[in-house]
């Protein structure tokens, strides 16, 4: 955990899709799981779930996130969720002997998120070019992704300081307007 | 009577003994652990993998709990347990403002409290207000000034 947050706070690349040097402590929970393919409805759950997580996806089954208390309980959860409908689901802790294997699955990790903000930065400058009642619905709703997404980014992208930006943007704009009727 | 849980307790688990402590068994006492499989006889394991008590059919382990317990004709608690499950899952089944809050607070109490028992005592406090909160406002359809 302490090791964790180290690498994140060294990690703070401006530009391009670098993520944190491996520390030697690093963990990683990964999940095993399999479910029947039907009834579809738990196999689409389980992976709503998953992809809210940020997990990353290492094979057919095998999911993987940086280990935190957090994660380590949602993964849990999830293991039960998939054993309650008749799945199999394993837990396991492990550290990455590969380091190339291990920044490109960081890297992954961080262009799903990276998009996430970029999709964040994008609709607020649009919403700028809206009426009042639009840009404070937009606002409202682009701080909760904001949130959602501050979530799963375990390796600091550096998107998500526009986006904040962009946000923030959007709310000085709403305010002004708000001065001016 | 004796109930266990995972060592290292956060929302669902707080509230949770809170609820049995207020609702089900004022003389509880609450083990905490480090290995789930260690579970002693004769304790009740709670919001834990492959307890009764625990997440199901998407709920979190509060809210199985109001179950179990027949508490669900207290919509006071059935309230907390949309806050709980939301500070506890954060997967938009409710909107509960308060979740974000609520999961702040305790995380931060469990960096600050020293030990499980010592959280609990915390939060259970805070627990009472928000009851106490959240009855009033039920009561009146006005959150209490």
């Amino acid at each position: 955990m302490v090791a964790l947050y180290y690498t994140r706070s060294i990690m703070r690349v401006r530009d391009g899709l670098e993520v944190a040097p491996m520390s030697p402590a690093e963990e990683w929970v990964l999940l095993f799981y399999r479910l029947p393919r039907v009834p579809s409805t738990p196999r689409s759950a389980v992976w709503r779930k998953l992809k809210r997580l940020g997990a990353a996806q290492l094979g057919d089954g095998l999911v993987a996130l940086p280990a935190d208390a957090r994660t380590r309980e949602q993964l849990e959860w999830i293991a039960e969720e998939v054993t309650d409908h008749g799945g199999e689901a394993a837990l396991w802790l492990g550290h990455p002997l590969d380091p190339a294997a291990r920044s490109a699955l960081a890297g992954r990790m961080t262009a799903a998120v990276a998009a996430e903000y970029d999709a964040v930065t994008a609709e607020a400058t649009a919403a700028q070019e809206g009426d009042l009642v639009t840009r404070r619905r937009v606002l409202v709703r682009l701080r909760r992704d904001l949130r959602r997404i501050a979530g799963r980014d375990f390796f600091p992208a550096p998107q998500r300081d526009a986006a904040r930006a962009a946000v923030d943007d959007l709310a000085a704009a709403s305010r002004r307007t708000e001065v001016r009727a | 009577m004796k109930w266990a849980t995972r060592a290292g307790v956060h929302v669902d688990r707080a509230a949770c003994a809170w609820l049995i402590r207020r609702f089900i068994d004022p003389g509880a006492e609450f083990i905490f652990l480090d290995n789930p499989a260690e579970v002693p006889p004769g304790a009740t394991p709670f919001d834990m993998r492959g307890a009764a008590l625990g997440h199901h059919q998407g709920r979190c382990s509060f809210e199985t709990a109001l179950g179990s317990f027949d508490l669900t004709t207290d919509p006071a608690l059935e309230e907390i347990g949309r806050i709980v499950h939301e500070a506890d899952l954060a997967d938009d089944r409710y909107d509960a403002p308060a979740a974000a809050g609520l999961d702040v607070l305790i995380r931060g109490l469990t960096l600050t409290s020293g030990s499980d028992h010592a959280t609990l005592a915390l939060t259970d406090r805070l627990f009472d207000g928000l009851y106490e909160h959240t009855r009033r406002q039920l009561m009146t359809g006005r959150p209490p000034a």
